[in-house]
């Protein structure tokens, strides 16, 4: 039921549309106006529980335009039952063995994504991980490297472009068997390819300590007045001259806060699980914090007593 | 050498390290040096050179079977140069006819404190970014890779730094000159 143009009225008419046929038709003189239309609402519908093997999609996966082809995925299949026919099961068979040319992208793209699962990142990193080992690959001085680092360094360098860094010792968490050395080299070898490559593009900030208290501070279970008065603290600690890392100096802070709050005090061990500084490394942080507490805890949080009560390191 | 720089702050940077080469223009046998040399070692399975050591000027020595040999720990150029002098003058007593061909310096260290704390994520991301590394997590220096001269400064916050790569005393005071001025904008 519409209003369109007829010419045979050669006004605004009421127009029909007629399902079954497809046609649009005038309703005052009967003139088709089109015929054949065609129908866009869905074919068939699809239920959560129905097995997938009578999937009648005809399309595949989407197109990534990182690989070759496009990753168009058509495979010859072999026919039901007539196998001992030559022809069609050796096609099968030759079309497999051919040089796939993106059997390496691909495999690296799959690791990139297990790496990603395990870390919990959203796919516009993983992508970015994916174009940055692409772009890499594409000058080919990366064949004797170290896979596993040159991937975990593509991830490391995507959180960092997408300003959600992740710790070095994060990454070394899921990647398998690099080690931190390697994966710095690796993320050098990366920054500097691809400055060769477009003349100075790669932007990456430097960490800051604020970046990865939200992080901590969940991984800790800590509540939000807690998760707000260390993200404030950070922010001050960055006045003074303290001569430490930055995640030492929000592991330190992280443990201030938890000291100060009235809480489940998490230990130095668990504070140096969630963040992955060693205790050691905590309590030096903490000697060195000590001299400015008064200026950085921000005072509704807690007040001059409490923290004269703070252990002296 | 040249006279004190005109550099406003007065600092100068002081040569901790030169390494040089020299061509002593034979083939050596480098366990027949070994056998007869107090101060040396040689394990050839760990690396193929023999490692001598003089005591004035306090220098080491890698001297390799082509006759190549390099010499490192020296504190001035004219040291460095009196000591390979002195290496090759070992080896020459050691039977082999050893001359001195194309002695080059190859690399100056030096390092300087420009007595003020730095504030170095700053200074990455300014338009110096681009010559800039600075990754607390990895190194606690931010490494400036200066174009010209081509060398390489490492500076730390407490404003002390180390400038490498250098092959003439003028490069690293052009260079330090250079990074005085923009590290000054950046003081903590």
């Amino acid at each position: 039921m519409g209003d369109a143009y007829c010419s045979d009225c050669k006004r605004q008419t009421e127009v029909v549309f007629d399902h079954s046929a497809g046609d649009t038709v005038c309703s005052e003189c009967g003139l088709v106006l089109e015929s054949h239309s065609i129908d866009e609402t869905s074919e068939w519908r699809t239920f959560a529980n129905e097995s997938a093997d009578n999937d009648p999609v005809r399309v595949g996966g989407p197109t990534n335009p990182l690989l070759a082809d496009g990753g168009l995925s058509t495979v010859i299949a072999k026919p039901n039952g007539a196998s001992g026919e030559f022809l069609s099961s050796s096609l099968g068979r030759w079309q497999n063995r051919g040089s796939n040319p993106d059997r390496g992208l691909i495999l690296a793209f799959k690791t990139i994504a297990t790496m990603s699962d395990r870390l919990g990142l959203v796919a516009t990193i993983k992508d970015r991980a994916n174009e940055i080992y692409k772009r890499v690959e594409d000058q080919k001085s990366s064949r004797g490297r170290n896979q596993d680092a040159l991937l975990a360094a593509c991830l490391y360098i995507a959180c960092r472009q997408e300003d959600k860094p992740r710790t070095v010792k994060e990454i070394c968490s899921v990647a398998n068997g690099a080690t931190k050395k390697e994966i710095g080299r690796a993320k050098e070898y990366i920054v500097k390819q691809l400055g060769l490559e477009t003349g100075q593009s790669v932007e990456m900030g430097t960490i800051h300590a604020g970046d990865f208290m939200r992080r901590f501070c969940s991984n800790l279970g800590m509540n939000n007045q807690a998760v707000k008065a260390a993200q404030e603290a950070v922010q001050k600690s960055e006045e003074f001259d303290i001569r430490r890392s930055p995640i030492s100096i929000a592991a330190a802070v992280i443990y201030i806060i938890t000291q100060l709050s009235e809480e489940k005090k998490p230990s130095l061990k668990d504070i140096s699980g969630a963040t992955g500084v060693a205790e050691g490394t905590i309590r030096n942080s903490y000697k060195d914090l000590y001299p400015h507490v008064l200026k950085i805890i921000p005072s509704w949080f807690a007040k001059e007593e409490d923290l004269k009560n703070l252990c002296s390191p | 050498m040249a006279a004190r720089r005109n550099n406003p702050s007065g600092i100068v940077p002081t040569i901790q390290n030169i390494v040089s080469t020299v061509d002593l223009d034979c083939v050596l046998d480098l366990k027949h040096i070994a056998l007869h040399s107090r101060n040396s070692e040689f394990f050839p399975k760990r690396f193929s050179a023999v490692i001598m050591r003089i005591k004035d000027p306090k220098t080491t020595a890698l001297i390799f079977a082509s006759g190549k040999m390099v010499c490192t720990g020296a504190k001035t150029e004219a040291q460095s140069k009196l000591a390979a002098r002195k290496f090759a003058r070992i080896i020459q007593k050691l039977g082999f006819p050893a001359k001195f061909r194309d002695f080059r310096i190859q690399n100056i260290v030096a390092s300087c404190d420009v007595q003020f704390t730095i504030r170095l994520e700053k200074f990455a991301c300014t338009s110096h970014g681009a010559f800039s590394t600075y990754e607390p997590e990895l190194f606690p220096g931010l490494i400036y890779r200066m174009k010209q001269p081509k060398l390489v400064l490492l500076i730390f916050v407490s404003g002390k730094v180390v400038i490498t790569g250098a092959k003439k005393r003028d490069d690293f005071y052009t260079a330090f000159d250079n990074i005085y001025s923009v590290l000054a904008e950046f003081k903590k």
